[in-house]
């Protein structure tokens, strides 16, 4: 079985922190990290592996930089990194970067699944799983939190939605993307981070992939941000003050008269 | 006793020991001179005081023994800052009911109320601008207030590498039993010849002879008075368990921080290998040649015990998130590096796995992280442990209220430490109970804990403690090495100290309290009419 | 292609650049910009340089006739025969953005013995429902659907086509626009036309530390989807008239065969509870979510919770509040032990009455409380509890 996992480059929103005074972001000393979301995909990907055998490829579009993620993501237990780097493909919205990523996969040849994960959570669209096997033309499926079994290139999931689950069969090739429900991702041992040391990530270019140039980056991206701003929160907001008896009794009272007026 | 004071500061009677005391009044000082007035207060009627912090001690130290009670959780401001240029050292002077979890904020944040700071407090700032700074003791418990810290020479998993609060405080200020107060600088009040004299503020001298008992050789110890030859007199007063005065101020020093952070949990085939690996990693032995230099902050161990209790638990919700425990993983340990170069650290951990690979281990048996998000799930695996524990308590509870959470805090010096682990092994297994052993094993310093599973076997469990107090006794430990003795201890003191020297412990306090009003029946009882 | 260029002579080093930059993608050295390799080329920067010192070069793009689309669409979602609430919040959207662009809201019903609907949605607002009621259409299907609203939108040309951002809006909608071509703004929480008639769509970035305006100006349609819960519908009337067209298809086949449904028996949902006691990290451990339990179960509320506590396997991602989880709108939200990280705050909606309970005063999450408590979770919850079941 031929496996391939998409993967991103975040920054580690964990750390985001906000000016006060100037209202921005501010970006000093955040680590860029491998998308928590992208993990759960690497090793859903492991386990098939190590259940019935796989060979795992790991592709990434971003920066040169992104490497280390990608050695990361073997550290993880894929086989195999591709960076897909190019100024060509910097600014992409989700369609154009549906779009090169699929270029980048038709290089790969065949394969049987595609795992992404959830969303990303810089962006948080979900979008680009569903639109990359849209543009691939394959079957998908968004939301996966458990895959039952492979059989017969088909494949048993289950997904998650609103209102519950759904038992759903997916006929392969198919990608699919994954909630956190779906694994406990490992960590790297000693023994996986000195062969990711060693492995070698392949570097792919615009020109390599043979992607047209008014569907990739900024010039193939239909959607533009305008502009961007820091939203404020703002209420009158009162203390509730004293010992725990007294802060008890006095929430409880405004409570119970919440509660008659939601009644 | 006046009920209605009970009912109202019901809350103010106990703490995190779960033992309840009585009172009849309390009061919230917000200065140094409101706790000299109480003081002198209840020393005129000779009403006993207990000092309070945040109350999340375990041997019961601020659980009052009747009388008045002094809160400090009021006093909670940092109130200046110091730099020492020639030697880049940073200072913080700080009041005692500032919590553990705030002044960590406020030094991340490098943001303090300065209002009421003197100029040079505010100029000494700017040099804490320059780099990334923290304050190393690291209790678990992050609502511990830093008099609580002081008071009970707290440590936490870190101090393998930082020590103990002690190493870390360079200043006190006391308000004594009578009301009058004693300010001590390290390094202003040594004593020579065993004898020691201090002068008060209020221009009196005191006078004493140190005592004759000599203390465990072992790295983390707060059982007892501190008490060596030509020592520094403010270690006296640090892990005194608020008995000898009430702090009202206290002058920290930070450390720098350093930007590379690892932690890797490591699973070996059986306890006797973890604990060899654990002395390759003190570099008290070298394996295969290899001169491994990790030079961990933290090294940490969980028993076979404490894997299998937890591997039960994963299949609950609570802990289903922890990491996955394969069926080869016997007994873990734990190691955390701080580095400045990620480049250093991963040159040792390469050998590091020759290591254990060597000891018969497996370097693919291991959980690296070496970013925050994953060091997270690795804190997360290793408070799984007494979590899990406090459930089980809980859930036994249910069928006997008087079961409580029996755990040890003792600690040997490093030629025991495979003879303490024999001990409590053969402990559990003779009595038949079941337990789990985890913590700070880089100083010999493990939590046994044991899940009774009715009254019977929770008090079996109990002598056992005084039997391996006693032993750990005789092999030169210490029965209490971070918890303080407070007032839950006092039996295993005594089996540490002979009577006598007990008795020279309490020549020191009335040296200092002659009355014996501060925080009476802890460290040892308070025997009525001895004065 | 698109390029960006720092103007070396006329930058003063001023920074303004680099606190607008998105992804921290500049850098002032030795007193002037510099863009690193982070740079998407998202041009937020250009506008703001007070000196015009970033040459921005965005691609033109050789429009085609956009003017032949016209209308609003709203996907109309439903689930055994009952349309979902954010439809119909989306319906009362499109109405008012209709009338800025003097054009008319339709909706799109699929789905099998479900033409009953289309009433409802003319009486929330629909000047017209497109319907295709077939059985091939029973089980909701990301490709079928998908080819189905692809191939009415190409025959019909809407200018805008707005979707509910429930799992299946987002999970269908990406198919729609890759097979159309055209841009697609995800869960927005703002709508707006500009003078340039363009649809403006806010969404959070960055797990909500930034609101992003987005626009596509030169694809059509322009496509959202929308969150549930940001907007109100409309009072319905059900006496309104409009234009019910029933259309009629040849069946189109899937690759993703639906088995059974899985619906979650935990009583009330999230999306609708009026009472919301939620749990955070400072809760200290599991067993505390039981006196949160307790205490929404004596209000009649519900239990949510933040992220960190279902990363840790407290409570099941159905109960997650916030940007990656659940949208609420509850009348009282009550926050126990939760920081109030940006990421959980977006998943605030309208809320009345937010009370706050946490041991840290500095947590941003009492900068929305109207209430706050300062204190241990585990002290309070027991004596609160006894105080209200005393009282009921």
């Amino acid at each position: 079985m031929k496996i391939i996992v998409c993967v991103k480059q975040v920054p580690g929103t964990n750390e985001v922190k906000i000016d006060p005074l100037t209202n921005t972001i501010i970006r000093e000393n955040v680590p860029a990290i491998i998308n928590p979301f992208d993990t759960y995909a690497i090793e859903e990907a492991v386990r098939i592996k190590e259940r019935s055998g796989a060979f795992i490829y790991g592709i990434s579009m971003g920066i040169p930089a992104a490497q280390e993620m990608l050695k990361e993501a073997i550290s993880l237990g894929i086989d195999k990194g591709i960076l897909m780097t190019d100024r060509k493909f910097a600014g992409a919205d989700t369609l154009a970067t549906a779009y090169a990523l699929s270029k980048g996969i038709e290089k790969i040849g065949e394969y049987d699944l595609i795992i992404c994960g959830r969303q990303a959570t810089d962006g948080d669209t979900a979008q680009v799983g569903p639109s990359l096997a849209r543009t691939l033309n394959i079957a998908y499926a968004t939301d996966i939190s458990r895959i039952i079994e492979i059989n017969n290139n088909k494949m048993h999931c289950l997904k998650i939605t609103d209102d519950g689950y759904e038992e759903i069969l997916i006929k392969l090739p198919a990608l699919i993307t994954v909630v956190k429900e779906i694994n406990m991702p490992r960590l790297p041992s000693i023994k996986s981070m000195k062969t990711a040391k060693k492995s070698i990530i392949e570097i792919v270019d615009f020109q390599y992939v043979e992607a047209e140039e008014n569907r990739t980056g900024l010039k193939g991206s239909p959607t533009q941000v305008r502009k961007t701003f820091v939203p404020v929160h703002k209420v009158n907001n009162i203390l509730i003050e004293g010992t725990v008896e007294e802060k008890a009794d006095k929430l409880s009272e405004i409570l119970l008269s919440l509660r008659m007026e939601v009644k | 006793m006046d009920k209605t004071f009970n009912k109202m500061y019901a809350e103010y009677l106990r703490d995190e020991s779960r033992q309840i005391g009585s009172a009849e009044s309390i009061i919230f000082p917000n200065t140094e001179a409101e706790i000299i007035f109480s003081v002198k207060e209840m020393s005129l009627k000779n009403i006993p005081i207990t000092t309070q912090g945040a109350r999340t001690g375990l041997a019961a130290s601020a659980v009052p023994h009747e009388g008045h009670i002094i809160n400090l959780s009021k006093m909670n401001k940092v109130t200046g800052a110091r730099y020492d240029k020639k030697e880049d050292r940073f200072f913080l002077t700080v009041q005692p009911g500032v919590l553990l979890s705030e002044l960590r904020k406020y030094i991340a944040n490098k943001s303090f109320i300065v209002t009421d700071w003197d100029d040079k407090s505010v100029d000494a700032l700017k040099h804490m601008e320059k780099g990334q700074w923290f304050y190393s003791t690291d209790p678990t418990e992050s609502s511990a207030s830093i008099g609580g810290i002081a008071s009970c020479n707290a440590s936490g998993a870190k101090s393998y590498r930082y020590g103990s609060a002690r190493d870390h405080i360079s200043g006190l200020r006391l308000v004594l039993a009578d009301g009058d107060v004693l300010a001590l600088k390290r390094g202003q009040y040594i004593a020579s010849d065993n004898r020691f004299s201090l002068i008060t503020e209020g221009g009196r001298e005191i006078k004493g002879k140190l005592p004759k008992y000599r203390m465990p050789d072992v790295k983390k110890n707060t059982s007892g008075y501190y008490n060596m030859p030509d020592m520094d007199m403010i270690d006296l007063f640090i892990g005194s368990d608020g008995t000898l005065g009430i702090i009202s101020e206290i002058e920290l020093e930070l450390s720098k921080t350093l930007d590379v952070n690892w932690g890797i949990t490591i699973f070996m085939p059986d306890e006797d290998r973890a604990l060899d690996l654990v002395r390759a990693l003190r570099q008290e032995v070298k394996i295969d040649n290899i001169s491994l230099n990790l030079n961990p902050s933290a090294i940490e161990f969980f028993s076979h015990n404490a894997l299998n209790m937890l591997r039960e638990q994963q299949k609950t919700a609570e802990f289903s998130n922890i990491q996955e425990l394969k069926d080869s993983y016997h007994t873990a340990v734990y190691v955390e590096v701080e580095s400045d170069s990620n480049d250093k650290v991963w040159g040792e951990v390469e050998k590091l796995g020759e290591v254990i690979n060597a000891l018969g281990g497996n370097e693919d048996e291991t959980w690296v992280a070496y970013n925050l998000v994953n060091l997270e799930k690795l804190h997360d695996f290793r408070h799984a442990c007494p979590e899990c524990v406090n459930l089980k308590i809980d859930e036994i509870k249910k069928s006997d209220d008087r079961i409580t959470k029996l755990g040890t805090d003792m600690s040997v010096p490093d030629n025991k430490l495979k003879d303490v682990m024999k001990m409590y092994n053969e402990g559990i297994r003779e009595n038949n109970l079941n337990a789990v052993i985890f913590g700070h094993i880089g100083n010999n310093h493990l939590h046994v804990n044991i899940i009774p599973g009715n009254m019977d076997e929770y008090e079996k469990g109990k002598e056992l403690f005084l039997v391996w107090a006693e032993k750990v006794a005789a092999m030169g430990g210490a029965v209490s090495a971070e918890h303080g003795v407070g007032k839950l201890k006092v039996p295993f003191l005594k089996k540490m100290y002979k009577e006598e020297e007990i008795n020279e412990m309490r020549k020191i306090k009335k040296i200092f309290d002659p009355a014996q009003i501060l925080n009476r029946g802890t460290i040892f009882e308070f025997v009525e009419g001895d004065q | 292609m698109a390029d960006i260029n720092i103007i070396k002579d006329k930058c003063v080093g001023c920074k303004i650049c680099v606190g607008v930059c998105p992804f921290g993608a500049i850098e002032v050295i030795e007193k002037r910009a510099e863009i690193t390799d982070r740079c998407t080329l998202c041009g937020a920067c250009y506008k703001s340089c007070k000196f015009n010192a970033i040459d921005f070069k965005r691609d033109e793009r050789e429009s085609s006739d956009l003017s032949e689309y016209k209308g609003i669409w709203v996907f109309a979602e439903q689930r055994y025969g009952k349309l979902k609430t954010v439809s119909l919040e989306l319906l009362g959207k499109a109405k008012e953005l209709s009338s800025m662009l003097n054009t008319k809201v339709s909706s799109v019903l699929l789905g099998h013995n479900i033409e009953s609907l289309a009433h409802e949605l003319l009486a929330y607002g629909a000047d017209e429902v497109l319907v295709m009621d077939e059985d091939w259409l029973n089980d909701f299907n990301d490709q079928i659907y998908g080819e189905a609203m692809t191939a009415l939108i190409s025959e019909y040309k809407p200018e805008i086509v707005l979707v509910g951002a429930t799992s299946k809006g987002r999970s269908l909608a990406p198919y729609i626009s890759s097979s159309l071509k055209t841009g697609l703004t995800a869960d927005c929480t703002g709508l707006n036309i500009d003078e340039e008639k363009l649809l403006v769509q806010t969404r959070p970035a960055f797990g909500g530390n930034l609101m992003a305006e987005i626009v596509c100006p030169n694809n059509r349609p322009q496509m959202a989807t929308v969150r549930p819960k940001v907007f109100k519908p409309l009072e319905p009337d059900y006496e309104r008239k409009g234009k019910i067209t029933k259309i009629h298809r040849e069946p189109i086949g899937g690759f993703v065969k639906l088995i059974r449904n899985i619906d979650n028996s935990d009583g009330l949902s999230l999306s609708d509870a009026e009472i919301i006691v939620s749990v955070g990290r400072g809760v200290g451990s599991a067993k505390n979510i039981q006196l949160a339990k307790e205490l929404a179960d004596a209000l009649g509320g519900v239990l949510g919770s933040s992220r960190p506590v279902v990363d840790m396997g407290w409570m099941p991602y159905s109960r997650q509040v916030g940007q990656t989880g659940k949208t609420v709108a509850p009348k009282v939200y009550i926050a126990c032990g939760i920081s109030g990280a940006i990421q959980h705050l977006a998943g605030l909606a309208d809320i009345e009455t937010i009370i706050a309970i946490n041991q840290d005063p500095d947590a941003p999450i009492f900068k929305v409380a109207n209430y706050g408590i300062v204190g241990d979770v585990k002290e309070i919850l027991p004596v609160l509890i006894k105080r209200i079941k005393g009282r009921l």
